[in-house]
Formats: structure tokens, C-alpha cells, sequence
């Protein structure tokens, strides 16, 4: 095979990894505030219905871009605000903001797409073509992993990564060490939750189009990819770039290979599994566990009267 | 502004908190509707109303109501099993399995109650694997049960599109129709509802109503929701403890998986993720609303099935069915979730 063939196949791939990068960044960084993050796929579902819609009705593909992000902050802020400030099970909030989100989703795109036809239909609006060029592919790649590495440097070498860490880890401590637990979660849903809409809108320059049900269980995906990872922001890289290379050439490699695509399917899910395993059992535990109050709930008890 | 714990439970709080949070959902979903999509109110709100009394809810609310005990026994632990879904689906493979590939069909009773039996096995197995990671490494069981439910459906779609893919299909990626013989009977005047669904409701409740009330284990279970540590101290295998109560509720949602095959679907078709109803996230619902009274359950899943049927008989503008059946079941879970926080706390105003 010829270098350049290589490169295509390569290049193929960058609509896949931004979408699962962005969004397992923005989940793995969430996450890291102790809130167990089960919106994930409702909220990636919304944000390409969103994004789609917002495309369609302004005509700019960037003003989708916001959009989608502004709403699945918005959720986002939403179930870290309810799962902090009230001693709720972050596992039903989070579930129910994803059905929200795919209700939502299907409102939202149904009507915009029937917008789209009408405009289409009538001549007054331009097609989109999706960029496929090259540079616009290496960008799709350089951009995320840029993200990724200034994610890892706020994680790690900022006052904020260290509230974050410390909010996930022992939220009754950080809040002894003068540390305003819902403050810094809403912050974490914010900028968390703002990558997952990017990576909503990434998606849809894989797919070109909405449809209903466009997206689901693609969420998941990038819930995988980042506990694959052990929600470490450079980790993440490898996992997200290996799914995504699976989920182009699920097709491909069934030819070749003769590798059902339902296998490839489900390789994401059962390393992700492996992986908590691992991050458990062995002395990677030390530097890739989850956060230790991940999911339990947060709440000061007020003496009763 | 604080909450503070009540002193006692809110009076009637556990039916109360239920009621309104299905009433505030269902305004709140009707607002979203006529926002979004322009769906007139009296539309909605009259879809609700008619569904609550329409027959179509029967067979809906006989599967949640086997499903929401399933759940039941395992938040009665506090063991989160959000994969009823991937333990039903594999409930209905084991059942697929019996009636397609072996001889037993030829002794009907015999193989419909093997395919329950090996639907509860399996489903049962599968969620332990969940328990087992839970008991011994302490993995949360949230995200394993949640994945497990793909893995479930991507193991199943790799059946039915290789191994055991149908000769008599028309160009549809299915398996064979079960034999007659082993289809569940259906009540005269139904076109749904069988007798072997209403058996395996009935005897689900009861069984497990006992198994909770009378029985040690039952007993333990709910104290390893409440207080683990004074398990721990009374010797309790807890390890053992958690596996059961998974796979038990694993082994419920399987047999509820066997019934939609044998009741319902008689084949399994291609991809499962775009044929399943998703009762088993929809169950959620159904065992939260329950405040886990089991008394309770058929009452939640008598009002969620109504929301499901609602949803799909809007048919609004091209909008599809599940979309705000999900809408439905988004706003009432989430209210809920929320209000159910004070029947056991109150606000209250303080200067500080």
C-alpha cells in the first residue's frame, strides 16, 4: 500500500474522531466534578438536532455550531445545578434529561428538516457540501487534539483542574477547603458539556444529514471511549482515534477481514469494560480510577427543627 | 434558602409525589409539544386522557409491571441495574433459541416453560456478570449494566444476521417465525394480551412480593439498600448478597424477554435497537415512581404505559410516535426525580 493510500484512509476517519474526541473529552472532563454523567447520549442526540436546525434556519453551519453547544450546555448545567443542589439520584436525573434530549431531538428535527425541503423545494437555498478537502481533514484532527492537550494542562496545571479534582474526589472536603461545590460542577457542566455540543455538530459533518434517530447510541460511543481512557484528556486520543477508525471501517473491514460489523460494534463497549476492570484491579488504579465520589450525592444535612 | 430534613415522611407523600409529578410532567411535556412542534393542547392532553382507558395499554402495561418488579428487587438494594434492557432482549434470544433450534416444540408445554426457564438463566447470568464486578472490585454497576445493554444487542444482531438468520423471510433480515405450537394463547377478544403473560405477571408479583416480605434474603436485600455495614457485622455474605439480588432481577426482566417473544413478536428482527420498545428503560420509570412499594407498581405502569400509548397516538406532523413518547417520559421522570426530595425534606427560608 502506498504511503499516500495510507494517508486517504487516515484522513477518512477525522469526521468520526472529532465527533467522539470532542464529546469523550467534554464527558471525561464532566465527569472528573463527581457527576455521573448518564445525559450523555440524550443531550449528543439534541445538540445534532439542535445544530442541524440552527444550521437550516440561519443558513450559517457556525451559528449550528453555537447552538448546538449552547443547548447541550444548558442540559448540562441543568443536571450538575439538580444533582448537587438536591439530594437526587444522579443516575435518574441523568437518565431522564436523556429521554428529554431524544424527545426534544425529534420535535426539533422534524420540523427543521421539513423547513429545509420546503427551501430547497423552492430554489432559495444554497446546498452544502461537506468539507472533505485534505486541509479541512487535518484540521479535524489537529483542532480536537489542540483541545485535548489544553484540557489536559487545565486539568492538571490549573487552580480550576485542581477544584475539579478535588470536588469529584471529596466534595465535603473541598467544601471544608473553602471550594463552592455547585459553583465549580456548573462550570465543569459548562465547559464539559459545551465540547459534547461541538461534538454533536462534529458528527453531523460525518453523517451530511439529519434523520430521525440520527445519533443515538453515539453518545454512548464516546461514554465508552472516555472510561476506555480512564477520562485521562491524552489517553483519550488513542481510544477515541481507534473507535472511530472501527466505527468508518465497520463496512470495510467485514470485506476484508470478514470481521462482522456487530463485532465491531461492540469492541468499543467491551474494552470499556475491560478497562474499568483494569483501572480497578491493577496499579493503574493509582493514576486512572474514577473519581471516588462519582455519582453518590452531594448534600450538607441541615440539623432538623 | 435550605432544605431540611422532616422530622417523618410527608403525609400520603407516597402517592401524592407520584400524582403531581406525573400532572406537572404531562403540562410541562404539553407546553414543549405546542412550542416546538405546534401541537394544539386539547390535542395532547385529550391523547392522554383516551389513552388511560384505551385497551391498547394491556399489553404495554403487563410487560412494565414485570420489568418494574425486576428493578424493584434490585433498587430495593440500591443496586442500580439500569440493563433490564440488554437482560430482556437476551431473555428473548434464550427463548428464540429453544423454539427455533431444538426438538422441544414438539412437547409444547414442556418447551414454553423451558423457554422461560433458560430466558431467566440467561438474563440472570447476565446481569451477575454486573454483580460480580460490583461485589468483588467494587465497579459501580451504572455504567456495566448501561454497556452491557449494547453489548447485549450487537451479541443478538450477530445471531439473527449470521447463524440464525430465517429461510422464509422475504428479503428481511430476520429469523423463522416460532412454531405455532409454542406461541403463547391469546385471550378470546385479543388480539395481544395471551394467557401466559397475564400467568407470568401475576405470579412475578406475588412470587417476589413474598420473596421480599417473608424470606431472609428478602429481608436482606432491603437492608443492603439501608444500612450494608450492619449486614457486614451480622455476617452476612454481602458479596453474595449483591450477585443474587442482580441476578434475580436479571432473571425476571429475561422471562419478561421470553414473553414478548412467545406473546408478541414470535421472531427476532434486525437490528434490535430499532425494533426494541425499550421497556427496559422505560421500567426505570415505572420502579421509581413505585417510591418501591411493589403495591405500587402496577399503578406506575399502568400510568407510563398510558404515556407510551399517548405518545404514539399523537401523530403529529410528521413527528413519530417515540419522540414524544420520550418527551412524555423525559419531563414526568425528571419532575419527579426532583419533587420525590421532599417527602423527606422541606424548604426552608433562613437569613443568613
Amino acid at each position: 500500500m502506498r504511503s499516500i493510500e495510507v494517508i486517504s484512509y487516515i484522513l477518512t476517519v477525522a469526521p468520526a474522531f472529532m465527533a467522539y474526541y470532542l464529546a469523550s473529552l467534554g464527558q471525561g472532563f464532566f465527569e472528573k466534578s463527581g457527576v455521573l454523567n448518564l445525559a450523555i447520549d440524550g443531550v449528543f442526540v439534541l445538540g445534532i438536532a439542535v445544530g442541524y436546525a440552527a444550521g437550516v434556519y440561519s443558513g450559517n453551519p457556525w451559528v449550528g455550531l453555537l447552538a448546538a453547544m449552547a443547548a447541550a450546555v444548558l442540559f448540562g448545567m441543568m443536571l450538575a445545578y439538580v444533582t448537587t443542589k438536591f439530594p437526587i439520584s444522579h443516575g435518574a436525573a441523568g437518565l431522564s434529561i436523556m429521554f428529554l434530549g431524544y424527545g426534544l431531538a425529534g420535535l426539533i428535527g422534524v420540523t427543521a428538516r421539513s423547513t429545509y425541503n420546503r427551501l430547497v423545494a423552492s430554489g432559495i437555498y444554497p446546498q452544502y457540501t461537506l468539507p472533505t478537502s485534505p486541509t479541512a481533514r487535518i484540521l479535524m484532527f489537529v483542532i480536537p487534539v489542540l483541545v485535548g492537550i489544553l484540557f489536559y494542562l487545565i486539568e492538571t496545571r490549573t487552580k480550576l483542574g485542581a477544584a475539579i479534582r478535588a470536588v469529584g474526589e471529596n466534595p465535603h472536603a473541598a467544601t471544608a477547603l473553602g471550594v463552592d461545590v455547585i459553583k465549580i460542577r456548573l462550570i465543569a457542566a459548562l465547559i464539559g458539556y459545551s465540547l459534547i455540543g461541538a461534538g454533536s455538530m462534529g458528527f453531523l459533518t460525518w453523517i451530511a444529514t439529519w434523520s430521525e434517530g440520527a445519533g443515538v447510541n453515539h453518545g454512548w460511543i464516546a461514554y465508552a471511549i472516555s472510561l476506555a481512557a480512564g477520562r485521562h484528556p491524552i489517553l483519550t486520543i488513542g481510544t477515541a482515534g481507534a473507535f472511530a477508525a472501527l466505527a468508518t471501517y465497520m463496512f470495510a473491514l467485514q470485506a476484508a477481514y470478514n470481521l462482522s460489523p456487530e463485532i465491531a460494534k461492540m469492541i468499543p463497549f467491551i474494552v470499556a469494560i475491560g478497562a474499568m476492570v483494569a483501572f480497578m484491579a491493577t496499579p493503574l488504579r493509582k493514576k486512572l480510577a474514577p473519581p471516588l465520589s462519582l455519582g453518590k450525592r452531594f448534600f450538607k444535612e441541615e440539623r432538623t427543627v | 434558602m435550605v432544605l431540611v430534613k422532616r422530622i417523618k415522611p410527608l403525609p400520603l407523600g407516597g402517592i401524592l409525589i407520584p400524582l403531581l409529578s406525573i400532572v406537572i410532567g404531562i403540562l410541562i411535556s404539553t407546553i414543549i409539544l405546542y412550542v416546538i412542534v405546534g401541537a394544539s393542547p386539547i390535542i395532547t392532553l385529550s391523547c392522554v386522557v383516551s389513552s388511560l382507558i384505551s385497551p391498547e395499554i394491556v399489553l404495554t402495561f403487563l410487560f412494565l409491571t414485570i420489568l418494574g418488579v425486576a428493578l424493584l428487587v434490585a433498587f430495593s438494594g440500591s443496586i442500580w441495574n439500569i440493563g433490564a434492557e440488554g437482560q430482556l432482549w437476551l431473555g428473548t434470544a434464550a427463548a428464540a433459541y429453544v423454539a427455533l433450534f431444538t426438538t422441544l416444540p414438539q412437547a409444547p408445554i414442556v418447551a414454553k416453560i423451558v423457554m422461560v426457564l433458560l430466558a431467566m438463566v440467561l438474563g440472570g447470568a447476565w446481569a451477575a456478570v454486573a454483580g460480580i464486578l460490583r461485589a468483588y472490585l467494587n465497579i459501580d454497576e451504572v455504567p456495566v449494566t448501561l454497556i452491557m445493554n449494547y453489548i447485549a444487542y450487537y451479541v443478538i444482531n450477530y445471531l439473527v444476521r449470521g447463524p440464525w438468520l430465517g429461510k422464509e423471510t422475504w428479503g428481511y433480515i430476520r429469523t423463522d417465525m416460532i412454531p405455532d405450537q409454542v406461541k403463547f394463547v391469546l385471550i378470546p377478544g385479543s388480539t395481544t394480551i395471551t394467557y401466559e403473560v397475564l400467568i407470568l405477571a401475576v405470579l412475578t408479583i406475588a412470587l417476589t412480593y413474598f420473596m421480599l416480605k417473608y424470606t431472609a434474603l428478602g429481608l436482606r436485600i432491603r437492608i443492603l439498600g439501608s444500612n450494608p455495614d450492619a449486614l457486614k457485622a451480622a455476617g452476612v455474605n454481602v458479596r453474595a448478597l449483591i450477585i443474587t439480588a442482580l441476578a434475580i432481577s436479571g432473571a425476571i426482566a429475561g422471562a419478561m424477554g421470553a414473553a414478548q417473544l412467545a406473546g408478541y413478536l414470535h421472531r427476532i428482527s434486525y437490528p434490535i435497537e430499532s425494533h426494541t420498545a425499550n421497556y427496559g428503560y422505560t421500567a426505570i420509570l415505572v420502579a421509581w415512581l413505585s417510591m418501591l412499594d411493589i403495591r405500587a407498581i402496577p399503578i406506575a405502569a399502568y400510568i407510563v404505559s398510558a404515556l407510551y400509548q399517548a405518545g404514539i397516538s399523537m401523530q403529529i406532523a410528521g413527528v413519530s410516535g417515540a419522540s414524544a413518547t420520550y418527551v412524555f417520559i423525559g419531563t414526568v421522570l425528571l419532575t419527579f426525580t426532583v419533587l420525590r426530595v421532599f417527602s423527606e425534606y422541606t424548604i426552608k427560608i433562613v437569613r443568613r
